[in-house]
């Protein structure tokens, strides 16, 4: 008894075998239906406080500084911006390896305050860098469900 | 992941069922694979196999003279390891119990479904307060009373799988 006893082989290992149910659905919100209403249309929107001069997007019913509501300042922003941070990807959502990284980037909005996170497509990962142009590549009208990634990725955008 | 009218019972969006699957409202939903597997141990792995052969063994420490259900390696008290197996009865007596008016998922139970009742229930030959969190059944809800006598009912042996499930639930003798 005691401390002998105990298991020796492998073959006598027992486990417990269960399942975590964790499955949610999440509605978008009121500004997040807003937004992905836009997103279906090919469009950015925004709201905006004037008073502290910040212009959200993804946009918000409240503004975070000073609470005013912005619901009836909903604008479309051109779906353009720059990289502001980006890393290549050698693993796939999975854990595995992939030899052509995923190319993922925060990416500020022109004309806002925000940003998005997102794929970069129709370049190399060598040509990226910190400030360079990207837009919006969207995807056909018809296979669009609303979701962020309606945008296929953003690719780069000659500098005007 | 399919979306139930049960979902949006009691939530204070004010939306309706067909709001969700129509489209009305834009969604995203997540069914992630969670999957485990847990160790059981030496002592939980012996008792979860003993169930399946209809039997409820416990672990003695003969320096404290208990006798612990579930069975356990250590005892928490004498801080040492513990000696003997012992089996105990699969009889016992209620030490707490609940009636629930809701169910697993914390909703209202359909009308005309038993309430469900889990209690408590020291199991004889265990030492006192030792014992299994379970199900009470074939009993009025209003009749169960704290120390009254209950008997396992077990699974058919092909049916068993080795888990506390094996006991089907505990009913008055």
């Amino acid at each position: 008894m005691g401390l002998v006893e105990r298991h020796s082989r492998t073959t006598d290992l027992t486990n417990w075998r269960g399942q975590i149910p964790v499955n949610y659905v999440y509605t978008m919100g009121r500004a997040g239906e807003k937004f992905f209403r836009g997103i279906l249309k090919g469009q950015l929107l925004t709201t905006e406080c004037q008073t502290c001069s910040v212009t959200y997007l993804p946009p918000r019913i409240y503004c975070e500084r000073c609470f005013a509501r912005l619901e009836d300042s909903y604008t479309k922003v051109p779906a353009q911006g720059t990289v502001h941070t980006f890393t290549a990807c050698h693993k796939t959502l999975d854990g595995s390896h992939t030899d052509e990284p995923i190319l993922l980037a925060m990416i500020r909005i022109d004309q806002t305050d925000g940003g998005l996170v997102h794929y970069l497509g129709e370049v190399k990962p060598e040509a990226v860098f910190v400030g360079m142009p990207v837009q919006a590549k969207f995807k056909p009208k018809k296979e669009r469900v609303g979701s962020i990634l309606d945008i296929a990725y953003f690719k780069p955008r000659p500098r005007v | 992941m399919e979306i139930s009218a049960d979902m949006l019972k009691g939530t204070a969006t004010g939306l309706k069922h067909k709001d969700l699957v129509q489209g009305k409202v834009l969604t995203t939903s997540c069914d992630p694979n969670l999957q485990y597997a847990w160790d059981d141990g030496v002592a939980i792995g012996r008792y979860l196999k003993e169930l399946k052969h209809g039997r409820i063994i416990a672990k003695k420490c003969n320096k404290c003279d208990r006798t612990m259900l579930p069975p356990r390696m250590f005892c928490e008290r004498c801080w040492r390891i513990t000696d003997d197996w012992v089996f105990v009865q699969d009889t016992g007596k209620v030490n707490t119990f609940a009636i629930s008016h809701v169910d697993w998922k914390a909703g209202r139970l359909p009308k005309g479904q038993r309430y469900f009742t889990p209690a408590v229930i020291e199991i004889d030959g265990a030492s006192a307060g030792m014992g299994i969190l379970h199900l009470l059944d074939e009993v009025d809800p209003d009749d169960i009373y704290v120390g009254m006598k209950v008997r396992a009912v077990w699974r058919p042996e092909a049916e068993r799988t080795g888990a506390i499930t094996d006991i089907k639930y505990f009913k008055p003798y």
